[in-house]
């Protein structure tokens, strides 16, 4: 792939969800790219749909029409095991409610996506290297509840980094925190993105950070209102 | 994943114990209750390869004390080929020692031909003396008395000193100590002064022990005896004295399940006299034999300990079933977070496996060693009631069964958290 060919292709991506007898649409006819090695950011109001765009991105469900292409694969059409191993090799993911397991330590969250196929000393060493990159070089071993919000986030950060992906999906990753931490985790999201090359969607509907990315894509209800260079 | 399954399951102490404390209860109940069988089998086999020659009674007769026949058969079996000694038998219960009633363990007087058991080569009772002297011709018609050290210790009493037994006073001139439930039971005497104190048929015997001289195999020994008695009627004048049962607990229940389950009939019922040429009024036995029948009779009293011990199995699955589907339900968004870093189905499997895995082996070991130690404490409290025995075998078997239950117990709730949606479980969150 050239680099000037999108890492992420979406065409015309609707989702609807039946919630009883009513059916929502959270998705309308979506249609975008994401280049790649850029900084994407997904913005808008609560319910607009940005978090199903990214679960979708994610592979983590599928659309209801339309078809979205990563990398050159159409994502809907992969099969289940397909698409453990593309969120296991090639996606990063992380969370606004940092989603750590809390009876884990740092470093061992960080190696969560390798324990099912062991984990060997030379990626504990890579978990470290990237604990020490995001300013956690002295608390490897504290478990999340000894942890701050923005520390919390930033051993997430480093474990959607472990495997080296090539995209990384960031679902409000400052929506837990205070401005000036949430400031810290988009700057250490940015400084990866520019270090190795990977390319980077983050949901948020803080509008204050959007500077700090490559493009911005605004939903609402469901629909793109805007897409332009930040 | 190993280490991970064990640290989620310290994360959730409270509900991990109690699935803990009903798979071990549940394994501890099954090695207890299997004991129970083992004990039987071990007792069973142990004192038969102690008494190696051939039992006689009459045929249908659970135990020598149901047996009648004519004492006059002994020199019949006697005079063939093969046989060296053959010795006549009488048993009789004890319902009163020492002026208190005898319930369990049951005590028997054992009334024996003392010049006949003067004659054998191996005697189980002469050979396990410990005190004072067995019985000899001085103590014919004497009520002179070899008891176990049991006996001895129960009632405080030694060598010349009195045991009342039925009222009657008895001497004693020896102690013997066998180690075997089902020998040290006996109080052993002349045949004629139980004859004599039990009003017992002086023509009849309940039993004859048969000491062959080797120069015939016992089979071919048995067959013989069997054919010369083929066609005859059991007579005796008295019917069986009321002894419903037996007073042990293992032998009455043995006995119990081998009527309920077995549908042989009573076996306290003397089979009918009859003319029949063909019918065996006496069944010979060899010590193998049995070891065939208490082998019947334990394959019935495991198949009643299984229903049994299948209940607190069922309990303990539902257990480990309610306990993992609790804990799936409460970690629906961490499973959608592992699946979103890449976990699949088989992993997320796996895991619930590994910590359901991890309950059944400690439940196992907890349990093997909670039976370990409640068969030991029942065997060093009541050491003259019961005899249970876990062996290796139930203790391993059992330890491979808990595991078994473990995972099979967490397949459901495996299952369950392997189909959910990734995006739905991070949604719950």
């Amino acid at each position: 792939m050239s680099a000037c060919t999108p890492l992420i292709r979406i065409k015309d991506v609707a989702r609807e969800f039946t919630l009883g007898t009513t059916t929502v649409q959270a998705l309308r006819g979506v249609t975008a790219d994401v280049a790649r090695g850029s900084f994407q950011f997904v913005l808008g109001p609560s319910g607009s749909g940005k978090s199903t765009l990214l679960y979708l991105l994610g592979a983590l469900d599928q659309p209801s029409r339309g078809s979205i292409e990563v990398d050159g694969r159409q994502i809907e059409k992969m099969t289940l095991s397909e698409k453990d191993q593309f969120r296991r090799n090639e996606v990063g993911f992380i969370f606004q409610s940092f989603n750590l397991l809390g009876n884990l330590t740092a470093l061992d969250n960080v190696l969560v996506p390798f324990l099912p196929v062991g984990v060997k000393p030379g990626l504990r060493r890579q978990a470290e290297e990237l604990l020490d990159r995001v300013g956690l070089d002295n608390r490897k071993r504290h478990r999340p509840h000894e942890l701050s919000g923005g520390e919390q986030q930033r051993v997430a950060i480093a474990r959607a980094l472990l495997k080296q992906p090539q995209l990384v999906l960031a679902d409000e990753p400052t929506g837990e925190l205070d401005h000036s931490t949430g400031g810290e985790v988009i700057g250490c999201l940015r400084n990866l993105n520019t270090d190795h090359g990977t390319t980077v969607v983050l949901v948020t509907h803080d509008e204050s950070y959007i500077e700090s990315g490559d493009q911005v894509l605004r939903l609402r209800d469901g629909k793109i209102v805007d897409q332009q260079q930040a | 994943m190993w280490r991970f399954a064990i640290q989620n399951l310290i994360s959730r102490p409270v509900r991990s114990l109690l699935a803990l404390a009903g798979l071990s209860v549940a394994i501890t109940g099954m090695v207890g209750l299997f004991s129970v069988a083992e004990g039987i089998n071990r007792m069973v086999s142990e004192t038969f390869s102690r008494i190696p020659g051939l039992a006689i009674m009459q045929a249908g007769a659970p135990l020598p004390l149901f047996s009648r026949m004519p004492a006059a058969w002994g020199d019949e079996i006697e005079s063939m080929p093969g046989v060296r000694v053959v010795n006549p038998e009488v048993w009789t219960r004890v319902n009163v020692m020492m002026g208190e009633r005898v319930i369990a363990p049951p005590r028997f007087l054992f009334g024996t031909g003392i010049a006949a058991r003067e004659k054998l080569k191996a005697d189980v009772y002469r050979d396990a003396m410990v005190e004072g002297r067995f019985l000899n011709a001085s103590d014919r018609g004497q009520l002179h008395a070899v008891i176990s050290r049991q006996i001895a210790e129960d009632h405080d009493v030694g060598v010349g000193e009195e045991l009342a037994v039925n009222g009657d006073p008895l001497e004693i001139v020896g102690i013997y100590h066998c180690g075997q439930l089902m020998l040290d039971v006996s109080i052993i005497l002349d045949i004629d002064v139980v004859r004599r104190l039990n009003r017992f048929d002086r023509q009849s015997v309940c039993a004859f022990y048969v000491e062959p001289d080797g120069t015939v195999e016992d089979q071919v020994l048995v067959n013989k005896i069997r054919e010369r008695f083929r066609g005859r009627e059991v007579k005796t004048s008295e019917g069986i004295p009321g002894v419903l049962a037996t007073g042990h607990p293992l032998i009455d229940l043995l006995l119990a399940i081998q009527n309920w389950l077995s549908a042989r009939g009573d076996p306290l019922t003397s089979p009918p006299v009859h003319n029949d040429p063909e019918a065996e009024p006496i069944e010979v036995r060899t010590a193998s034999d049995w070891g065939e029948r208490f082998k019947e009779f334990s394959a019935d009293l495991n198949l009643f300990l299984s229903v049994m011990t299948g209940i607190g199995v069922v309990i303990a699955v539902l257990s480990i079933i309610n306990t993992m589907l609790m804990s799936v339900t409460e970690r629906i968004v961490e499973f959608g977070i592992l699946k979103a870093n890449g976990w699949n189905r088989r992993d997320v499997m796996l895991l619930i496996t590994c910590e359901s895995a991890v309950l059944g082996v400690t439940g196992g070991i907890i349990g093997c060693l909670l039976g370990l130690a409640g068969t030991s404490i029942v065997n060093s409290t009541w050491p003259d009631r019961l005899q249970l025995y876990a062996s290796p075998s139930l203790l391993i078997f059992s330890f491979f069964f808990s595991t078994f239950l473990g995972i099979s117990g967490g397949l459901y709730p495996a299952t369950w958290a392997m189909k959910l949606s990734p995006m739905e479980a991070i949604r719950r969150g």
